[in-house]
């Protein structure tokens, strides 16, 4: 169909040209033509911040804007490129420091091994110049080019909110400021480089440490408003929330550790010098939200832990980045974190040793021991966003076991043989005889795009 | 090269005629990367500027530029016009591609799963095909078909689709819920002033398919004086159900997904086709209802 000559005359033809990159002019001299705008950047003009994850416009690791549109540098044939304004990654951040996006990427712990993250951050960058206030639906949308295999994608929709947040908020003092008539011209300068996605200068609110408004941002169906100092476990109210005591909780908090060492930062690129990583706080931000994800993978229902009492610490103020996914992180540094005994290979009572859970509650539901991918056993996959397939997703509850099965659960129990989830699995005890039913086979129409369901898709 | 009007990118394709034109580039890099073309020369379409907007034409005809880009499309002013390629465009990949990915390339591509193509098969829209001095005007249908293909050094720049100011759906099915190539796809416009409803099906066949009978037959069932009217049914379920059944029935054949070489006798349909066809017949009665909703 398509009119490609068969046989090419010069079997590599090759062109020079100028490339107008984040405002410098890079030239490019006898660049093969077919070479896209990827390979350019990286190989030709040393600029690596843009990652090569497909070359098939699928991933969006390579994301890049021209002419301020955002585009898959693998799909851009860098020499029709030449009188384009090209920005990248590497442009977002301003003398070195982390932009306000990489900052909320880097603090909500969207960042595990960061190949996705450069493309994530354009894309975060690209959507947050067009929408200021994006909602989720939009975010997710803005979002579904770029994939990321580490994390998922919760912490990022929730670094779009808080830089949003933390943009307006310091748009609005910027406003008032100026209203008051105090400042000239540092006002709308601070405005401006606020819009521009940097960090505003220091005479306005520090975007790094917004007083983050209103917490959970992005909830699940199954949550219910938390205020700050809350951890999501699963309540023995059914509300989803209960007010966790610091780490009497104690199995699933064993994190993986990702921002141990900072070798995916490997490049002298702004973005990737690991200065974003080596503060305590973002360090600790990230590992909050880990422990939240566990605390999700593993929930189960009935009463799983005695109701803590609330208030058991105050939420510190200076959790920037913490409004994350499942709602809120426990504030870090508080009482015997770092002195709590749960880290991986604790040897418990019984023997065993615990093995990290992997996260984003791929186990499944109710086994937070067993059955995980770590240790081969075969578990279902959970179908992605929530598919109405017949594996019980992420918070769907478990009516093939009785309550009473969970009580005295492994919180308080010393081993493992013991768990219910062994008995109703191994000798029948435990089920009520509830055969899950895969919905009825239809397997594309089901989920609409994004995940979305219409209402009237129930009955068109 | 990046011509800036068109007759220069005409006449540049017409003195190279080695060279490729390159619209948004999506899938012509997707080529480049797998190592499956090697372009001699690049003619960029970008800098059209007239070939990115739409005019409209006496007669209810829109003219769609063929550098309107998917994103594009996509804007209310668009979907207004023509809601059920807004539609597609909407869902033709993700934004990254969609921002530089246009109407022209996905037609000049004419994959299976392309997604405006059945909107242009059932809204019977046509195309001009541009070489210096002579233009000509090909139905979408002879085009994709290969009853009357583009031809060497030809640009494609237009695209004539009638305005039927009636409601349109375009609905796909894929394998995944982010943004992915059509398992199946059904467009399906409704037009009132002949009475008639036009259908086509995609990604089950090489080319957008039209469920001709089934289209006639559903038309006589609706009543499209009731069409509108709130809490008149305008067609009764189960005709919608069995108009489902009827089209997929009609586009996916028995031995669909078997081995035809292996020559076996087909023993019924095979349960690729009877999956493809439920998932149709879905799409078809769903678009069928929100239509006339
Ligand atoms: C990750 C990804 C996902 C995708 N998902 C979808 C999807 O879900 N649905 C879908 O339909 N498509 C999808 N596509 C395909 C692609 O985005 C579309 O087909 C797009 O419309 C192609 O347009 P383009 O401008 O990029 O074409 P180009 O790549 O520029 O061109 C494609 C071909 O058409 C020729 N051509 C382009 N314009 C003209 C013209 N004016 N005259 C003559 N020849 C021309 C070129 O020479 C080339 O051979 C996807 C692509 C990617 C990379
Ligand atoms: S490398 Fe470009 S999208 Fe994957
Ligand atoms: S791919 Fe996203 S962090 Fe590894």
């Amino acid at each position: 169909m398509t009119n490609h000559p068969v046989h090419p005359v010069d079997e590599r033809p090759c062109a020079s040209y100028t490339l107008r990159v984040n405002g410098f002019e890079r030239p490019v001299t006898d660049a093969w033509i077919g070479e896209s705008l990827l390979y350019v950047l990286r190989e030709r003009l040393g600029l690596a911040g843009a990652k090569n994850g497909c070359e098939q416009g699928e991933c969006g690791a390579c994301s890049v804007q021209v002419d301020g549109q955002l585009v898959a540098g693998c799909l851009v044939p860098a020499a029709l490129a030449a009188d384009s304004e090209i920005s990248t990654v590497e442009g977002l951040s301003a003398g070195g420091a982390a932009s306000d996006v990489q900052q909320a990427l880097a603090d909500s712990g969207a960042v595990q091994c960061g190949y996705c993250t450069p493309g994530m951050a354009m894309a975060v960058h690209d959507l947050l110049q067009r929408n200021h206030r994006p909602s989720e639906v939009e975010a997710r949308q803005a979002l579904c080019g770029n994939l990321c295999r580490c994390t998922g994608y919760r912490s990022a929709l929730a670094a779009v909110q808080t830089v949003a947040d933390a943009r307006s908020a310091a748009l609005l003092e910027a406003e008032e400021a100026a209203a008051e008539g105090v400042g000239e011209a540092a006002e709308p300068a601070a405005a401006d480089a606020s819009a521009q996605g940097r960090q505003a200068p220091v005479q306005a609110p520090a975007p790094a440490e917004p007083e983050v408004p209103d917490l959970p941002v992005y909830q699940d169906a199954w949550t219910e408003t938390a205020a700050a100092g809350e951890v999501p476990v699963f309540g023995n109210d059914d509300s989803g929330w209960i007010v966790a005591q610091p780490f009497e909780a104690p199995q699933a908090f064993d994190t993986p550790q990702p921002f141990e060492a900072p070798q995916p930062f490997d490049t002298p690129q702004p973005f990737e010098a690991p200065q974003a990583f080596d503060q305590p706080q973002a360090y600790e931000a990230a590992q909050g939200f880990e422990a939240a994800q566990h605390f999700e993978g593993t929930r189960m229902p009935g009463p799983a832990h005695p109701a803590q009492p609330a208030g058991g610490y105050e939420p510190s103020p200076t959790a920037v980045g913490t409004g994350v996914g499942v709602g809120v992180i426990p504030p870090q540094g508080y009482p015997g974190y770092e002195a709590t005994a749960y880290g991986p290979g604790t040897v418990y009572a019984s023997g065993a040793t615990y093995e990290p859970t992997p996260a984003h509650g791929t186990s499944a539901p109710g086994a937070p021991f067993e059955g995980t991918p770590a240790h081969g056993t075969p578990y279902e996959p959970t179908p992605a966003h929530g598919t109405p397939y017949g594996t019980p997703a992420q918070g769907t509850p478990y009516p093939g076991y009785p309550d009473q099965q969970y009580a005295g659960t492994p919180y308080e129990g010393a081993g493992y043989e013991g768990t219910p989830y062994d008995r109703a699995s191994y000798d029948g005890v435990g089920y009520d005889g509830t055969v899950y039913e895969p919905a009825p086979a239809a397997p594309y129409d089901a989920t609409p795009a994004h995940g979305l369901r219409l209402p009237e898709d129930d009955h068109a | 090269m990046l011509p800036t009007s068109l007759d220069e990118a005409v006449e540049a394709l017409a003195a190279s005629p080695a060279a490729v034109p390159v619209a948004g580039g999506t899938d012509l890099m997707e080529a480049v990367n797998a190592g499956r073309l090697r372009p001699a020369a690049l003619i960029g379409l970008g800098r059209i500027t007239e070939l990115r907007g739409w005019r409209y034409e006496d007669g209810g005809t829109a003219v769609l530029g063929a550098g309107l880009t998917l994103a594009r499309m996509d804007r209310p002013d668009f979907a207004a016009l023509i809601p059920a390629l807004a539609d597609a465009a909407r869902t033709a990949g993700p934004p990254q591609t969609r921002n530089v990915g246009t109407l022209g390339g996905n037609i000049a591509t004419a994959a299976p799963a392309g997604d405006t193509l059945p909107v242009l098969a059932a809204l019977e829209a046509s195309v001009t095909l541009a070489r210096p001095g002579v233009t000509r005007e090909v139905p979408v249908s002879h085009l994709l078909t290969g009853l009357d293909p583009m031809r060497p050094g030809e640009l494609l720049t237009w695209v004539r689709v009638p305005l039927l100011n009636a409601p349109q759906v375009f609905l796909k099915a894929t394998g995944r819920s982010g943004p992915s190539r059509a398992t199946a796809s059904v467009a399906l416009v409704l037009d009132p002033a002949r009475r008639a409803v036009r259908c086509a099906v995609g990604a089950v066949a090489p080319v957008p398919l039209r469920p001709l009978e089934a289209e006639a037959w559903v038309a006589g069932c609706i009543d499209w004086d009731a069409r509108g009217e709130e809490g008149v049914p305008a067609i009764d379920p189960a005709a919608a159900a069995a108009f489902g059944e009827y089209v997929a029935s009609a586009c996916v054949p028995d031995g669909y997904g078997g081995d035809a070489a292996s020559g076996l006798p087909a023993e019924g349909p095979t349960a690729e086709a009877l999956r493809l066809r439920r998932t149709v017949a879905v799409l078809a009665r769903r678009a069928l209802g929100r239509a006339l909703k």
